[in-house]
């Protein structure tokens, strides 16, 4: 082989009759462009409505289900002082048992099985959005529960206006320190069932050192949902980011 | 795994250009993947591997190399390695770069 500018010849080829040409193609490819893009999209549609999209993202069994049915439940008691009309998206690898949990609440609510992947992209809720868009964008707050993995779905933006991890003390008063990357970006960090702590030997001060280490910003609420422990820290939350200008019911 | 993701987004993006280059085939991809992504060498290379079959990249060599975020001190300049939200001297700790998966280079054969 012998090189000539950026092309390669092989000699064997060349000399043999039958050119075998090749080509290096100097690229600077991001090959994350496409969900960048759709991102992008679904961030404007959320502008343009005028809607709080919530990017639930924790491990399996971690509580983000219930997290949505709590929200819901507390909006249709008028915890948040009016009526808001709210959607869920609600992403698994397979099934709809997440999704049946939700709709009987009579939420605009659609399914997101993404069969092989451990997490939404941008790309997919586009697609799930569109399929209900004008339901969708009557909507003033978007809860998206992302697949249940700790790891992999803070690596992709879907273009939300809000990014929440919730882990519960049963994963190990670890958990928060062995993933930093996961909460560096979040804007809310739950850490729930609490008043399991002691039963699982959890020291729940030390995961709020753990995350006040890596993410100084985000906001921390100790959670128990089964017991209401948190929840109207939470509802304060999405108090202080829903705006007043959202469409009412 | 979110490997088979970066695998199934690297190969359309490839095939894309084979295709516009018109190649007969794709010899060896060049990436630069950042370190904070977390994705694992071996089991990218074992997706593109499962999903390049019957296409223009199957048996394409991919070579990777990483690329390390900027974790420094906005304060005092104090530069980490791990992540970290607040300094000592008490300034923001920001987190640049790292988070990149760039095709730099293919080879095709035309």
């Amino acid at each position: 082989m012998y090189k000539r500018g950026k092309e390669l010849y092989n000699k064997k080829d060349f000399f043999g009759g039958v050119i075998m040409h090749k080509i290096d193609i100097e690229a600077e490819i991001d090959v994350l462009t496409e969900n960048k893009r759709f991102a992008k999209d679904n961030r404007r549609f959320f502008n343009e409505n005028e809607i709080i999209a919530i990017n639930i993202m924790g491990a399996v069994g971690s509580g983000k289900t219930t997290l949505i049915e709590k929200t819901i439940l507390a909006i249709k008691n008028k915890e948040l002082g009016k009526e808001l009309k709210v959607g869920a998206i609600l992403g698994d690898v397979f099934g709809d048992s997440d999704f049946k949990r939700v709709s009987k609440h009579s939420v605009i609510a659609e399914p997101l099985n993404t069969g092989k992947e451990c997490h939404l992209d941008a790309h997919i809720l586009n697609h799930t959005l569109h399929q209900r868009i004008d339901e969708f964008k009557n909507i003033d707050l978007l809860l998206i529960e992302n697949v249940g993995n700790l790891i992999c779905p803070s690596d992709f933006d879907l273009g939300e206006t809000y990014r929440v991890v919730i882990v519960s003390v049963t994963e190990g008063e670890d958990v928060i320190e062995k993933h930093p990357l996961t909460f560096v970006n979040a804007d809310v960090i739950i850490i729930n069932k609490v008043t399991l702590a002691n039963l699982v030997d959890v020291d729940v001060e030390k995961m709020v050192r753990d995350a006040k280490k890596i993410n100084s910003k985000a906001k921390i609420i100790k959670m128990d949902l089964k017991d209401g422990i948190g929840i109207e820290e939470w509802i304060n939350f999405l108090r202080s980011v829903l705006d007043v200008s959202c469409n009412t019911s | 795994m979110h490997e088979m993701s970066y695998a199934y987004s690297l190969l359309q993006n490839v095939i894309r250009i084979a295709e516009e280059r018109k190649a007969k085939k794709v010899k060896e991809i060049e990436i630069e993947v950042g370190e904070l992504l977390l994705i694992n060498i071996d089991q990218l290379i074992f997706c593109f591997k499962a999903i390049s079959k019957d296409t223009l990249a199957e048996n394409a060599e991919i070579h990777a190399v990483f690329s390390g975020p900027d974790m420094r001190c906005e304060k005092c300049g104090r530069r980490f390695d791990q992540i970290i939200s607040i300094c000592e001297c008490g300034g923001k700790v920001c987190i640049k770069g790292g988070k990149s998966f760039i095709i730099k280079k293919i080879s095709l054969e035309v």
